[in-house]
């Protein structure tokens, strides 16, 4: 990284030159999407420290980066991949259909999608814009919007591959389906900016494990965005791993519009990247929708993990409830911002955020804000965080079992991450998933 | 194999301990009794290295090893086990997973291979049966929500499968009913062995009933008052510690 360089005063810089390769065959709406997006992209300036946002999320490295978007090395690198590459990265004993996006486009090769049953449609963004160009249409921005912030714009106007995933009314999909985003580096760093449309149709049930990892410590950015449309009656779950490159930057935008007796249930665990910034909006559109969502956060030295959560409960008769845990060591930082909107006609309201931190350094930092707003009267709404250390009366504890300093430690901290890593499914995630914590603690807490 | 000599300790500048002098030889079962204040807990936690106590002079030698300047883990590989007075609870951390750590983790300082998970498997199921304790608290987080006579259960659990050299039993005893008290007891008693000794933490001398101390000190103002057989131990029963000039501090 040359420090020498001046942070980018518009993201439009990052796309400047690939517009043509990017718009190659659009059909005139998307071209217009993209018009607009790269429009903001040029008017608005960068968020800066004084904008709510991100106060407490500095941009600058990232800004400082000349990213070029990641159009055309797929080749070698799938070529790479299928020399199992990919096989030290699969969760061992998971039974599920896997999409395989490289670089944020999606590889048919590596993909497994025999035998999905009927009424469920697994595709490339990029095929269905050649196949169904109009359902695509109907789609894009639908739940996203604006977007919460000017990098919403940026996947738009960089728009290139992704995947849409259909399920029927009524489709019960009996198997997970994963997505690995694997990004492979290059010469120069890597803008990757997969879009995702998920809609589940009335009644449909699915689990989709949404994973980000990379097989090298490249340096490269990640922007995707993700929009899950739930209709009425529907219930996913959904399961998001961080594992990205330590030196990456990851950027993650996830949009879920929930119909009315619909149901989402999400686990996130941030274990990766340099810096990383997500954002998760709820809007509930129909009585009695709900909502759980869980969250893991692990930031050691030279690591930042932000958490933007915003759910919207727009109609009456909803449950949220939002639990984030996260664990910082060294001079890791973390941020979590959680708002619950309650707007007026919203009443039965039933919505609570939790946020926990333990610090195992005086150097770590945590900026926590949960934030209730409310414009009904008959709720039933609750916020908390909390910061703290390992107890002492714990470590002693285990210590006094012979336990060295360090593995009580992790101990402790596995013991608090447990409760969040424990209400992930199938088995072979939860296990999975374990073994990156274990893992990441290991790096983070080394025996002397 | 334990020689204290002239131990003396301080928390946040108060002194607590003031010259503190004791052999235990293996085999033995030492019991300390004493007021509530007069310094039992105190002796027990320096024993077993807690922070936050200033050893202000004096040694503490375990089989001629100098104790003080050891970590916990460490004082743990070279055979000393305190069974705490409060049990920690540590939610999250399995209790089998815990107690495969640490005899793991004790094995590895010591030079031997650890356990695979059968012979572990094996070590706890027959030291369940030892301590009568249910085997479905191994599957539950350490401790938590462990009802009192279970939490004591489990350090006696603990005990059994670290096999220590020296055990201090810190109020074992403390908030057992009689029945919890005896099967506590008869897990110590099972392990007495002619390599091991015990020192037993005491107010009361209910506890002496069922394990028979071969030595009873009593400890006031951080000092061992008067040294015995286990008779002191009935006598200071019947007459209560003012018979020795000692004063109990309000608990």
């Amino acid at each position: 990284m040359n420090p020498a360089l001046k942070p980018v005063d518009t993201l439009d810089t990052w796309l400047l030159g690939s517009s043509e390769r990017l718009t190659r065959g659009d059909p005139p709406w998307l071209a217009r999407e993209r018009a607009c997006a790269r429009e903001r992209l040029r008017e608005e300036l960068v968020p800066g420290p004084r904008e709510e946002g991100w106060r407490y999320t500095n941009l600058r490295a990232l800004l400082e980066q000349r990213f070029r978007p990641a159009l055309g090395v797929i080749r070698e690198a799938t070529g790479a991949l299928e020399e199992g590459k990919l096989q030290a990265h699969l969760v061992p004993g998971l039974d599920a259909w896997c999409v395989v996006l490289v670089n944020g486009c999606f590889v048919p090769e590596l993909s497994r999608l025999e035998g999905l049953p009927a009424g469920v449609k697994v595709t490339s963004l990029r095929q269905l814009l050649l196949e169904d160009p109009e359902l695509v249409e109907r789609c894009l921005n639908g739940v996203a919007g604006l977007g919460a912030h000017v990098f919403a714009a940026l996947n738009t106007a960089g728009l290139h591959d992704g995947f849409l995933f259909h399920v029927a009314e009524r489709t019960h999909l009996e198997k997970p389906l994963e997505l690995i985003q694997v990004s492979l580096g290059a010469d120069e760093p890597h803008l990757i900016q997969p879009r995702h449309l998920v809609r589940l149709e009335a009644g449909a049930r699915a689990t989709l494990i949404e994973r980000y990892l990379s097989p090298e410590p490249s340096l490269y950015c990640t922007n995707n965005l993700m929009e899950v449309d739930l209709g009425e009656g529907s219930y996913m779950e959904h399961h998001r791993l961080q594992e990205e490159s330590p030196n990456a930057f990851h950027l993650s935008g996830l949009y879920v519009r929930q119909s009315g007796h619909s149901g989402y249930r999400g686990s996130n665990l941030a274990l990766g990247a340099a810096w990383s910034r997500t954002d998760i909006r709820v809007a509930f559109e129909g009585f009695g929708g709900d909502c759980k969502i869980d969250g893991l956060y692990l930031a050691g030295d030279a690591q930042l993990v932000d958490f933007h959560l915003d759910v919207e409960h727009r109609v009456p008769g909803c449950a949220s409830r939002q639990h984030f845990k996260g664990l910082l060591t060294g001079k890791g930082r973390a941020v979590l911002d959680g708002r619950i909107h309650v707007a007026k006609q919203a009443q039965q309201t039933d919505a609570h955020l939790k946020n926990a931190n333990l610090l195992l350094s005086r150097d770590a930092e945590v900026d926590t804000k949960p934030q209730l707003e409310i414009h009904a009267d008959d709720v039933k709404c609750s916020h908390g965080a909390s910061v703290g250390q390992i107890e002492p009366e714990q470590l002693f504890y285990l210590r006094s079992r012979g336990i060295s300093i360090e593995a009580a430690q992790r101990m402790l901290c596995q013991g608090f991450a447990g409760e969040i890593i424990d209400r992930i499914e199938p088995e072979a995630l939860r296990s999975y998933a374990y073994g990156k914590l274990s893992a990441a603690l290991d790096r983070k807490i080394p025996a002397e | 194999m334990l020689k204290i000599e002239n131990l003396h300790a301080a928390i946040e500048g108060k002194e607590i301990l003031k010259g503190i002098d004791l052999k235990v030889s293996p085999g033995e079962v030492h019991a300390i009794m004493g007021p509530n204040g007069s310094g039992k807990s105190t002796l027990a936690h320096v024993l077993a290295g807690r922070d936050g106590y200033e050893t202000t002079a004096g040694s503490i030698r375990l089989d001629g090893s100098s104790l003080l300047t050891m970590e916990p883990e460490q004082r743990a590989a070279k055979g000393l086990f305190l069974a705490f007075q409060y049990p920690v609870e540590i939610p999250g951390v399995n209790n089998s997973y815990f107690l495969k750590a640490s005899v793991n983790a004790v094995r590895k300082q010591r030079g031997e291979p650890e356990l695979d998970a059968v012979a572990f498997m094996r070590l706890m199921n027959e030291k369940l049966t030892l301590v009568q304790m249910d085997r479905t608290l191994m599957q539950r987080p350490v401790n938590a929500g462990f009802s009192g006579g279970e939490k004591k259960r489990n350090e006696i659990l603990q005990m059994a499968v670290l096999e220590p050299r020296l055990a201090i039993l810190d109020e074992t005893d403390s908030g057992l009913d009689i029945d919890a008290l005896r099967i506590v007891a008869d897990g110590v008693n099972a392990l007495r062995s002619p390599e091991r000794a015990f020192i037993l933490v005491t107010h009361y001398q209910r506890l002496l009933d069922y394990i028979q101390p071969d030595h009873v000190h009593v400890l006031a103002g951080g000092r061992i008052v008067r040294s015995g057989r286990k008779e002191l131990a009935l006598e200071l029963e019947e007459k209560g510690y003012s018979w020795l000039g000692i004063e109990e501090e309000a608990a």
